[in-house]
């Protein structure tokens, strides 16, 4: 191969085209998968913050509509104003087992104010007679009327209910609290979108004892000393790349931000992160969201080897017939002439250059053959100019 | 004698010697050269440069040191 020569510049050109074509073909694939990564992490905060929401209104339902039932009873109501706890307990015990079995983590019955203490505990009965003093506390004092929302208490952070408790001449005794503890949720919501969550409570919000006496009622490892600034609630997976954090949660905006893709093994996740109110609307905690994007990603991965095959063959197919018809309408041609100007040269006189087409190499094979001819004229005359020299 | 015509009858000999094409050979060694062997005769006078051309060009073609 003459490293000088059109063919080989022609080749060289292609291949470059082809490098670049492939390298750009590469670059936009990657470009495109960042950027669907970005958005199906960006889909799953969104969806999951709705579905906590959903998942929050529907519990905040469920638990109205039993503490409906409880204040309708009039046996609970009469045990509750005779402030008779074991009467209480007794009537009470056997809808709590079953509204466990729901989902309710915490019920409670609270003296009316200016005390405001706990009157009963279902989830801990020996455990009465404290004051919470928590922001739903106030509120139901200062509004009697039901208030709901996400409040830290002993027995850990959940969606709660709090109601006045009426006499039957329609006077406050009491208030009676229903609360989900919102590590539930993310079970839940593991099992209706494949994700993975972990809700992470900060500890700015939180009383190092009430986590101890939370974790001993629940059963539950005390990990209040695994992070500096927050504790994690609960998490759906053994993993714990899951609640890598090293920001402040009071700073994570209200829509919830995404924050990288990782890869664990061969898979490969997009992990966002969204802020968890509580009633009062300070950002108490926050819930991360795992989103498995392996199928995804193996399906670029295919999409991508097929591409660059494809462009391969393509572009290579190109090239040979691009080389090809230079082959065929230019090298072959100015071959010929090369032999054909030697040959004459080397004394063939009988050698003639056909004039294959009127092109740019068709113009040249024209004149030169004029130009042979004219040279075979001069060589025939040779011996007449020796003679007249 | 004509140290050309003499370099041009070696190199004549050389390609009936080896069989070879004698047109294409002539011409290729003409093209490289700048010399048309067949203007050159005993009566071509010497000319050092057109020597060394003539005397390349063989090298080069032939493989012929002269």
């Amino acid at each position: 191969m003459k490293w000088n020569s059109i063919r080989t510049k022609v080749l060289a050109a292609l291949v470059a085209c082809l490098i670049v074509g492939v390298g750009c073909m590469l670059a936009l694939m990657h470009y495109s998968f960042e950027r669907n990564a970005q958005v199906l992490a960006a889909e799953s905060v969104t969806g999951s913050q709705k579905l906590f929401t959903i998942l929050e209104a529907r519990e905040i339902s469920k638990m109205t509509a039993v503490s409906e039932a409880l204040i309708m009873n009039p046996q609970v109501r009469d045990g509750f104003v005779a402030k008779d706890r074991t009467r209480l307990l007794e009537l009470t015990a056997p809808l709590y087992s079953s509204v466990k079995r729901e989902g309710v983590t915490n019920w409670m019955f609270h003296t009316p104010e200016p005390d405001m203490t706990v009157f009963l505990r279902l989830h801990n009965p020996p455990k009465f007679g404290d004051h919470l003093n928590r922001f739903m506390d106030k509120e139901v004092v200062r509004t009697h009327a039901m208030v709901t929302g996400n409040e830290l208490a002993r027995a850990g952070f959940a969606v709660r209910i709090l109601r006045p408790f009426y006499d039957s001449q329609g006077g406050v005794t009491g208030y009676v609290e229903f609360g989900e503890e919102l590590g539930q949720f993310i079970h839940a919501m593991k099992n209706q979108t494949g994700n993975d969550y972990g809700l992470l409570l900060s500890k700015k919000f939180m009383d190092r004892q009430f986590w101890a006496d939370s974790s001993a009622v629940w059963k539950r490892r005390d990990n209040w000393d695994d992070n500096p600034s927050f504790v994690v609630a609960d998490k759906t997976t053994a993993s714990d790349s899951i609640i890598r954090f090293d920001g402040d949660l009071s700073a994570v905006p209200d829509q919830g931000k995404v924050l990288e893709r990782f890869q664990e093994g061969n898979s490969v996740f997009v992990r966002g992160i969204f802020p968890i109110r509580d009633a009062a609307g300070n950002t108490v905690g926050a819930m991360f969201v795992v989103r498995d994007i392996s199928s995804f990603y193996l399906a670029m991965r295919r999409t991508r080897a097929i591409l660059v095959i494809l462009t391969v063959a393509v572009l290579t197919l190109g090239m040979l017939f691009v080389l090809t018809l230079l082959t065929r309408l230019v090298f072959r041609r100015l071959e010929h002439i090369i032999v054909v100007a030697t040959r004459v040269v080397g004394g063939d006189y009988e050698s003639e250059i056909q004039v294959s087409s009127d092109d740019e190499v068709g113009q040249f094979e024209q004149l030169f053959e004029q130009f042979r001819r004219v040279f075979v004229d001069v060589m025939a005359h040779v011996p007449e100019l020796q003679e007249k020299g | 004698m004509s140290q050309l015509n003499d370099i041009k009858q070696r190199i004549e000999e050389k390609i009936k010697a080896d069989g070879l094409d004698a047109k294409e050979v002539k011409g290729k060694i003409g093209l490289r050269s700048g010399k048309v062997l067949a203007f050159i005769s005993a009566s071509t006078p010497d000319d050092p440069e057109a020597i060394a051309k003539l005397k390349q060009a063989a090298k080069e073609v032939l493989n012929l040191y002269l």
